[in-house]
């Protein structure tokens, strides 16, 4: 069940994805991004649609 | 695999050089074919035209089309593998959602004049990224030479350092042996 503070991500909204990127395109560690681990997971999984339709780029 | 219906949203980007002829045409091909396989289509709309993050099969612009759609697994498996291998689909991402949102089951399936959609030529892109790639390949060229002088100095720097410590090694080894 996803709470009602969790955040959700989407692969289309390439904007707020860039924020927990670096400069070279790799996802930022959970440490850096201070997401949960279900959060951090989402994020993650958001990011590699949007690497497969080349909305970002895999790397830098 | 189950007939279980679920509701998808896909993503599919279109080559432009297809859509040019005509925009209409192309998304109507891939509704015959999501259709065809069984697959029910809420919606289906033009999300945007842009330039890829990297080339795909030599193109570097493509015309995203989104869609939400419902059926079984397997008639998304089958759409794809035809989507895939003819028509102007080079790449789709099907995802299982839970709901359609109402913002979204409002658009439907829009209708558009082939006119409404700009795509810029291939020409202008070679073009806007050959500008873009020469500012930065004459740093990656100064960079390099100050690389090379740097490592030309290190080396003779390294060069000079090996005698300096066989003279000191000298030096210090005639003294030891001497006392």
């Amino acid at each position: 069940m996803a709470t009602k503070n969790s955040r959700q991500f989407d692969y289309k909204d390439i904007e707020s994805l860039q924020v927990y990127l670096t400069g070279q395109g790799k996802l930022l560690s959970a440490k850096r991004t201070g997401l949960s681990a279900r959060e951090q997971r989402r994020l993650k999984r958001a990011v590699k649609y949007a690497r497969f339709l080349a909305l970002i780029p895999y790397t830098g | 695999m189950t007939d279980h219906n679920h509701n998808y949203q896909a993503m599919f980007l279109l080559d432009n050089e297809e859509v040019r002829q005509g925009f209409n045409a192309a998304r109507d091909w891939v509704r015959s074919t999501l259709e065809k396989h069984g697959l029910k289509v809420h919606v289906l709309r033009l999300w945007g035209e842009r330039q890829l993050a990297y080339p795909i099969g030599g193109r570097r612009r493509a015309t995203y089309l989104l869609a939400w759609l419902e059926g079984s697994g397997d008639a998304v498996n089958n759409a794809r593998r035809e989507l895939y291998l003819l028509g102007p689909v080079f790449r789709c991402l099907f995802l299982e959602q839970g709901e359609i949102p109402a913002e979204e089951m409002s658009q439907g399936i829009p209708e558009m004049a082939d006119a409404d959609l700009v795509i810029p030529e291939q020409l202008e892109d070679d073009l806007a990224e050959e500008m873009r790639e020469g500012p930065e390949q004459e740093e990656e060229a100064s960079s390099e030479e100050s690389k090379e002088e740097g490592k030309e100095e290190g080396k003779v720097e390294a060069k000079a350092d090996p005698e300096e410590e066989k003279k000191e090694t000298a030096t210090t080894g005639g003294t030891n042996h001497g006392n």
